[in-house]
């Protein structure tokens, strides 16, 4: 490999690694940067030029992108993060989706010399990759068959040096469970797009990488201008915190002689620690006690009897009074400025919902964690769909018939470790069932009878009411309702519902993950009565996803951006990393691309129309939220219609127009999405 | 060996500032050297527990009797000594890696390249106006220098 990188931010190839053939070909990095800029937009232009329709996420055909972004290795702040793209499993139905990681892998491929990979066809014995700086070679890895996590992890370090950084899968993406995981180090995952069971299907276990090479940023002073002004205030120091209970807002729990908390960090050369690490924590494997990461949902897995609570300040911010999410979980946010005009309205929690889905036991929830981590399973749908429809399911009498070889019993352990193991390894005919996921599973079962059946447990903290909810708390592509007005995170009142769910409608996937919804409290005032017919909403949700798309491409992290009132950060960030001069107007376009690319996708490949997406999110918005609000047809599609017209998109089959594709420089996708010179 | 190292670089017991494990410090000591990121330039280690998630840095203890100055073929021109700081002149080193295979701690803490020819110690940042690079820029200020000379465990 060359002693000097070849241009400042990237690294100069990226590695096409074919599994059939165990053959390994260089692309040069230029061919899609600077235009794609990195990381999910790089991803997005390889997918679009290299695949076709009719590929299903487990044939050898589908490909598994992951790339760094220019920021990656540089030492700048949050640039850590990569990106895996593919056909995912877990989306319903099948499409193609983005899941994020952080950990040190993307740094040491770049130090290795390579700025991402694609993997391909399938692999005729059980494999692992081990890329050596410019030497990627393919090994046996019968003897990790089987393997948890950190096992998995543990033995590649033995092989390979306790240097070598790696993506591994565990038990449940061996058996091509839905929901299965890529980790890495930290307890970093790559979760919500079922991405572990590709591995899966691709006889894949693991990817090893060890590399010792270079890796420049261009302006070194920015650099350290960045590490000190991001997530700013910062550099203090980071105790281990006894604390005496877990738990908020109606779940909380005293824990007998308090338990430890420190704070990680999720990626290579991040400047904070967002990541909440539980330290002596029950193990579900053994006697031992384990340490594990906690972020976000975790936290219901330990007791979920009433939903997460609400505050303005989450999704809508003030110059005076606007923070970053990584600050939340080290307990860092700044004091609010209790001067500022609108400081009570932003600041007034709303309560979550009263949900009883099962009581706080604190054994309970880290051995559903642990296990979890140890088989490799995205926590999300294990907390928020899996074990919340059998609390809801048991106790509206749906079960009966269904005989899982053990009685249903939530609130215990014995149960909580039979069904978790029964889906990972997918054992007997409901193992079977519920290792294809949720939303696939309650197909098979009936959705009507064991979906759309409504739970009479919810009770709004917001009205005092009943407001009843299906038992299956899926709302479109697949996915659990997330800051949507109901279900998880349901608190979120209908100005934010309506752009979160419209965010989710243009997707394949849970978008709050990396798009979590943000918009100033100013324009809020102004659109809060009539949402949908708000084009400064739009406007907001605009915002939203093409900075979600620009994070996954520099690449910077959710947690630190956008800053609403720092918007050039992102375009900062990238032209310290390369050199390359960026407007915040230039980067914007980037990140339509990107998203023109996606939507170009989904039309070639999976077929999407307007029809097809507004009738997979219309109904999961006729359940009431905690206001007993709803959103009724011909709002919805007013807003859509909003929404197509700024985005350039025809408004009844939802297809962009050529002059949109043009506009951003991709009329090449045009041409080839509408050959016959065919308006769409 | 000497029992006596001289100030160096220590890492804050997990009560007092627990290691994010964010990897800043090694960057952060390649860059104060002007050279690029690079695990084969870093002056420091960090090693971490996968599974433990506590992460130890391993630094330079600045030996008193500096057995990687002694094995140094070029002694005094590729490694020097300012005071107690044994440190490589890039210009005048010419890779062999003695000063590695001397350094009495494991993981050494000199960073060989072996490939490449390339080691990298640390040198306190001795030419650095605010002192030691890695301890201003950890973000959870976990780092610090020992100023006294201490007996080695
Ligand atoms: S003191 Fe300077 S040379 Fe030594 S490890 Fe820290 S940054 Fe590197
Ligand atoms: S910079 Fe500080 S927190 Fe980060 S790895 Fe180094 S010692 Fe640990």
């Amino acid at each position: 490999m060359s002693e000097t990188t070849n241009s400042y931010g990237y690294v100069g190839k990226i590695a096409r690694i074919n599994l059939t053939t165990r053959t390994v070909t260089e692309i040069p990095t230029s061919r899609y940067v600077p235009e794609n800029i990195g990381g999910r937009g790089v991803c997005n232009r390889i997918f679009w030029d290299e695949m076709r329709p009719g590929i299903a996420a487990f044939d050898p055909e589908n490909m598994i992108i992951y790339m760094t972004g220019p920021t990656t290795a540089t030492g700048i702040p949050t640039g850590g993060r990569g990106v895996f793209t593919g056909i995912s499993p877990n989306s319903y139905p099948e499409q193609y989706a983005w899941s994020g990681i952080g950990g040190s892998v993307g740094a040491e491929l770049k130090f290795a010399g390579w700025d991402g990979f694609i993997v391909e066809g399938r692999a005729d014995a059980f494999t692992y990759i081990y890329i050596n700086n410019g030497e990627i070679t393919f090994r046996d890895a019968e003897p990790l068959r089987g393997l948890l996590v950190h096992d998995t992890q543990r033995a590649i370090a033995e092989l390979h040096g306790g240097e070598v950084q790696s993506f591994v899968i565990g038990p449940a993406g061996e058996n091509l469970m839905r929901n299965a995981t890529i980790t890495t180090s930290n307890d970093n995952v790559a979760a919500k797009s079922g991405f572990g069971a590709v591995f899966g299907a691709k006889n894949l276990k693991a990817i090893a990488v060890r590399g010792t090479g270079d890796v420049s940023a261009a302006d070194i002073p920015k650099l350290f201008e960045l590490r000190r002004r991001m997530g700013s205030p910062s550099m203090r120091k980071n105790p281990l915190v006894r604390e005496l209970t877990h738990g908020m807002d109606g779940n909380e729990i005293p824990v007998e002689g308090g338990w430890l908390r420190g704070q990680v960090s999720c990626s290579h050369g991040c400047n904070q620690h967002c990541n909440r690490l539980m330290l002596d924590m029950k193990s579900a494997f053994g006697d031992g006690r384990v340490n594990q990461v906690e972020k976000c949902v975790g936290i219901f897995a330990y007791g979920f009897q009433e939903d997460c609570s609400w505050t303005p300040i989450q999704n809508y911010e003030t110059e005076r009074n606007h923070f970053l999410a990584c600050k939340m979980l080290s307990r860092e946010e700044p004091e609010p400025d209790t001067d500022d005009p609108h400081f009570d309205a932003l600041f007034t929690k709303v309560r979550g919902d009263i949900l009883n889905f099962w009581k706080p036991d604190f054994d309970k929830g880290s051995v559903m964690m642990d296990m979890c981590n140890e088989y490799g399973i995205d926590k999300w749908d294990v907390i928020v769909w899996f074990f919340t429809w059998l609390s809801m399911a048991k106790s509206e009498g749906l079960l009966d018939n269904l005989d899982f070889g053990m009685e249903v019993d939530v609130e215990s352990e014995e149960f909580v470790r039979y069904f978790i193991e029964m889906i990972a390894y997918r054992r007997g005919e409901y193992g079977r069932i519920f290792g294809e996921g949720m939303a696939r599973a309650i197909r098979i079962l009936g959705k009507e009878q064991y979906g759309d059946a409504l739970y009479h447990g919810r009770v709004s903290q917001v009205t005092g009411e009943r407001l009843d909810l299906p038992v299956s708390l899926e709302t479109a592509w697949g996915h659990s309702y997330h800051w949507q007005g109901r279900g998880f995170e349901g608190t979120i009142n209908k100005p934010g519902w309506v752009a979160t769910s419209l965010e989710l409608m243009n997707s394949t996937r849970d978008a709050q993950t990396v798009a979590h919804h943000h918009d100033k409290y100013e324009n809020y005032l102004q659109f809060k009565d009539d949402p949908c017919r708000s084009p400064l909403l739009v406007d907001g949700v605009i915002l939203s996803e093409n900075k979600a798309e620009i994070k996954d491409s520099v690449t910077c992290c959710d947690w630190q951006s956008p800053d609403l009132y720092w918007d050039s950060l992102e375009a900062e960030m990238f032209a310290a990393a390369t050199g390359i001069p960026m407007t915040t107007e230039e980067l914007n376009r980037a990140a339509e691309r990107s998203r023109l690319l996606f939507r170009a996708i989904l039309i070639r490949d999976f077929g999407r129309t307007r029809d097809m997406e507004v009738a997979a999110i219309f109904p999961t918005m006729r359940y009431p939220d905690a206001s007993g609000e709803t959103v009724e047809w011909d709002e919805w599609n007013d807003l859509v219609d909003i929404y197509y017209t700024k985005r350039g998109y025809d408004l009844t089959t939802g297809f962009p127009t050529r002059e949109t594709f043009e506009r951003v420089g991709l009329p090449d996708v045009a041409e080839r999405l509408y050959p016959a010179e065919v308006e769409p | 060996m000497s029992d006596k190292s001289n100030p160096h670089i220590v890492q804050s017991p997990p009560e007092e500032s627990f290691c994010a494990g964010c990897d800043s410090c090694e960057i952060i000591c390649a860059l104060a050297h002007g050279e690029a990121v690079s695990p084969a330039r870093r002056r420091l280690f960090v090693r971490r527990d996968i599974r433990t998630m506590y992460h130890t840095v391993f630094t330079c203890r600045h030996c008193d009797d500096h057995p990687c100055y002694n094995a140094c073929p070029k002694k005094g021109a590729a490694m020097r000594l300012d005071g107690c700081i044994a440190y490589i002149d890039d210009a005048e080193c010419v890779g062999c890696g003695a000063c590695a295979r001397a350094c009495p701690y494991d993981p050494p803490r000199v960073n060989y390249d072996r490939e490449r020819k390339l080691a990298r110690k640390c040198d306190l940042c001795r030419t650095r106006e605010g002192g030691p690079a890695c301890v201003e820029w950890c973000p959870v200020r976990c780092l610090s220098l020992l100023e006294i000379a201490s007996e080695v465990e």
